[in-house]
């Protein structure tokens, strides 16, 4: 019974909670390096609509992610507590600094494992695949987000995309 | 010892290429002394490295190879062009060795003997007395000229223990930086009976031989200072404890002498000293015609990591400059605008020093050419001298990495198709040996690499014919000479009319005209039948930073390389509107223009009053239409991220002075993205 104890407490992970439109969602803050104030976004023109383009991040560009239109909710209005999270995930073995627009942070909380309830496969409307679980509130529930994996579609759409752009040139100049 | 390793792998691939180049230069100038010298040099300083590091391996082979050039040297063997094929394929196999370490596989291993075998014949044939002076030399170890002899009396207070100082430490420590012969005096030890256990009554003289000066012994006793009587004397500038009659000398004295007479023991010493150093002398002789002999430290190795983050943080630095300068002519805070235009200049010259530390002369990358046409000319049985011009010019590192392959396969194609035989050169009388001729040279803020051969030139009929075989284009197109050679550069395209081992292996000049558009530069060609053919890259001086023109779309700021950019124009927004064929009229002629707004689907209304930025496009001029041109603007390139990447019309990003980002504009690419829709936009 002791060693079982030991188990579980060995397995609390912090996380980042933030809000998107009336939901809550959360990260693991291993995955966050900053919380930035909402600043103007460079629009990159012709990409799509939930990239809302790049920012400034100490000297480098950082790409913009619009939450809210990822997960087909309507695009992100600013208010006062809009901001970006700086998070880093990892494609292919490569790190990526990526910055994803909320409408507002919410708490840092420590999460046991034991605590982390499945994700209902009926009543929600996000993919099983990019949620690691549920975490139950009072008065609602937090859904815990696999960030890497939401992102690791992206880049395969994104090198679909443009592998057949790749091949379209290729039939129209031979 | 692991990095050693890696530091040692690095100098060593150092020292090889640069024996290569020292080759190819003897090659052509085979009585010049110095540079038989100077690879011989270079072979010594290869061989003391790995036998160091554990390439056994490396070091044997260098060893029977340096012999070779020991006989060259000594005037006791003729450089042939044998023992040049030999010293080549040598030092192939040695960049093998190094790579793959000792244990090497079988293939390597017979190409290790038979050019083992090879490199023994040569010497050995011409080895008549096999008296060298290679054995002195391995068992003459470096540094001894360097140590030096001193003698130091240490006589502690009696009350020395009190501090807490043990004086056998202090000896101990001393040990520790040179050589030591140490004499512990006991005169001063009183009767047993009267004697205080805690209180020291010995002291001590000491010899020391160190190459670290006279500061370090200082160091050794810097907190005992004042709880002993300490006396350093230098006593000669070599190392006394190595002579054996020295040795005896002070054994003598100190059996004798209470005291010892520092300046008895100097006139001693100095006798000595002219023995030994005549002794020396010779050897000292061989060491520095085997060792550089240039020990001025002129240039010092970097990582290229460290020069890359240097040049981000200075990147970082014009950036936020350009912040300052925002910021002090907007608040016009009183002397701010001054320090502002301080710090701009500082600026602007470390960003310029910066930059050159990673331009490298383009002649970094020349013996590899120069190898390939000497190896690839015989192979093919022709005779081609390669020659080159304006080596000095300089290039980012970056730019000349990423140039290496495309000009091997354009030399290749050259020595291939381009230059004859001798005897159909002879027919066509042409000299017998051809010429390729590589030259760089400046012009504004681009580098042009010329690589021309007077070879039998590309004929523009062959071409069209080849071109209609593989379908590239339609029988009854009509083209000029440039769009005809043009098509050279289509994928799939290769004149070849068999496959050779050298080229004609269906990729060709499109992979070559794509490696040089990675790196922002363009290639073109030109050719004469029987006169030869001309390829010219043109290159940017660097890939981070570039002058640009500053423009805005709406709220978006955008910049335009300024070395695309033609000319600027104006005008009203209706007359753009009601352009027929998004054809605008400019001074004289009439140019196409794009709607930068349209296309890149901006919402809002333009302003009364537009802007055409004219760029070049080929030999075509193409308007790009913008809101509101800002100004010139220096350009720190960033990359705009993996999640844009298929954004081909935008090649990067910079940051403002007020901190947004803007982003630079390809307009090659731009152009070529959307000319096909051209009609459909606008209007």
């Amino acid at each position: 019974m002791e060693e079982k104890k030991v188990d579980i407490i060995d397995n609390v992970n912090t996380y980042l909670s933030f809000k998107l439109k009336d939901e809550y969602f959360a990260t693991n803050v291993k995955k966050v390096l900053t919380i930035l104030e909402m600043k103007p976004i460079t629009k990159v023109p012709n990409s799509p609509d939930y990239m809302r383009g790049v920012i400034n991040l100490r000297g480098n560009v950082l790409s913009v992610i619009d939450m809210r239109l990822k997960f087909g909710m309507p695009t992100t209005e600013f208010t006062t507590e809009t901001c970006i999270i700086v998070i880093n995930i990892e494609i292919d073995n490569e790190e990526l600094q990526l910055g994803i627009l909320v409408d507002a942070v919410d708490e840092v909380l420590e999460i046991k494992d034991s605590e982390i309830g499945e994700s209902p496969s009926i009543g929600t409307k996000y993919k099983n695949e990019f949620l690691q679980g549920m975490y139950k509130l009072e008065d609602g529930f937090i859904m815990l987000l696999d960030i890497d994996q939401i992102f690791k579609t992206e880049d395969t759409i994104l090198n679909k995309e443009a592998e057949s752009l790749v091949g379209l040139v290729d039939i129209t100049e031979s | 010892m692991e990095k050693f390793r890696e530091k040692f792998i690095e100098e060593a691939s150092d020292l090889i290429n640069e024996l290569e180049k020292l080759l190819l230069e003897i090659e052509g100038d085979k009585a010049n002394n110095e540079l038989i010298q100077q690879i011989f040099r270079v072979m010594h300083s290869l061989k003391g490295g790995s036998a160091m590091f554990g390439f056994h391996k490396i070091d044997q082979f260098t060893h029977h190879l340096e012999n070779i050039y020991d006989l060259i040297r000594n005037d006791k063997l003729a450089i042939s062009d044998d023992i040049l094929d030999v010293t080549l394929a040598s030092v192939d196999h040695l960049r093998n060795l190094m790579h793959e370490g000792d244990d090497s596989d079988t293939r390597n291993q017979v190409q290790h003997d038979l050019l083992l075998s090879k490199i023994l014949q040569i010497s050995d044939e011409n080895t008549i007395n096999k008296v060298t002076s290679l054995t002195i030399q391995e068992t003459d170890n470096r540094a001894i000229d360097e140590l030096a002899t001193y003698y130091i009396s240490f006589k502690p207070k009696k009350n020395i223990f009190k501090f807490g100082t043990n004086p056998l430490y202090l000896i101990d420590e001393l040990c520790d930086i040179g050589e030591t012969k140490v004499f512990v005096r006991t005169d001063n030890l009183p009767d047993f009976d009267s004697l205080i256990s805690t209180e020291c009554h010995i002291y001590w003289d000491i010899f020391l031989a160190t190459n670290q000066g006279i500061n370090a012994i200082g160091e050794v006793f810097i907190f005992a200072d004042d709880q002993c009587d300490l006396k350093v004397n230098k006593i000669s500038d070599i190392n006394l404890l190595e002579e054996e009659s020295f040795l005896g000398i002070i054994d003598e004295t100190i059996k004798n002498q209470k005291e010892i007479d520092i300046n008895q023991l100097t006139q001693l010493t100095h006798d000595l000293e002219k023995v030994f150093i005549r002794a020396q002398k010779d050897q000292i002789k061989e060491k520095l015609a085997t060792t550089n002999v240039d020990t001025n430290i002129s240039s010092i190795r970097v990582s290229s990591d460290k020069l890359d983050n240097l040049i981000n943080w200075v990147s970082e630095l014009v950036t936020i400059q350009a912040r300052l300068s925002l910021f002090a002519k907007e608040t016009e805070t009183n002397g701010l605008v001054p320090i502002a235009e301080e710090v701009e200049k500082i600026t602007r010259r470390l960003r310029d020093d910066v930059f050159s530390i990673r331009l490298i002369p383009v002649e970094n990358m020349l013996t590899r050419f120069q190898r390939l046409v000497r190896e690839l000319s015989h192979q093919l049985g022709k005779d081609v001298v390669f020659k080159t011009e304006g080596t000095e010019t300089e290039l980012d590192k970056n730019i000349i990495e990423a140039l290496a392959d495309p000009i091997l396969h354009i030399i290749r194609n050259s020595l291939d198709h381009g230059i004859e035989s001798a005897e159909e050169r002879q027919k066509q009388g042409k000299p017998k040996r051809a010429t390729i001729l590589l030259k760089a040279f400046y012009s504004g803020t681009n580098v042009i690499i010329e690589i021309t051969d007077d070879g039998k030139g590309i004929d523009p009929d062959k071409i069209i014919n080849q071109a209609i075989l593989k379908g590239l284009i339609a029988p009854d197109t009509e083209l000029n000479k440039k769009e005809i050679l043009d098509l050279l550069f289509q994928p799939g395209f290769s004149t070849a009319e068999k496959v050779t081992k050298v080229s004609g292996r269906g990729v060709g000049m499109d992979v070559v005209r794509r490696k040089i558009t990675e790196i922002r530069g363009e290639v073109d060609i030109d050719s004469e039948i029987n006169e030869g053919t001309k390829l010219t890259i043109k290159l940017p001086l660097t890939l981070s930073i570039i002058d640009g023109l500053l423009v805005q779309i709406d709220d978006t700021k955008f910049v335009i390389p300024l070395s695309s950019v033609d000319k600027c124009f104006e005008f009203k927004h209706t007359v753009l509107v009601n352009s027929v064929n998004n054809l605008i009229r400019t001074d004289n002629n009439e140019i196409a223009y794009l709607n930068l707004r349209n296309l890149f689907k901006v919402e809002g209304e333009a302003p009364e009053t537009e802007h055409v930025v004219a760029v070049q496009f080929g030999d075509l001029k193409i308007g790009l239409s913008v809101d509101n041109i800002i100004g010139q603007y220096q350009a720190v390139l960033k990359p705009l991220g993996k999640l844009y990447k298929k954004q081909q019309s935008i090649s990067g990003a910079t940051i403002l002075g007020d901190g947004t980002v803007a982003l630079v504009l390809d307009t090659n690419q731009l152009i070529t993205q959307f000319a096909q829709d051209e009609t459909k936009i606008g209007g």
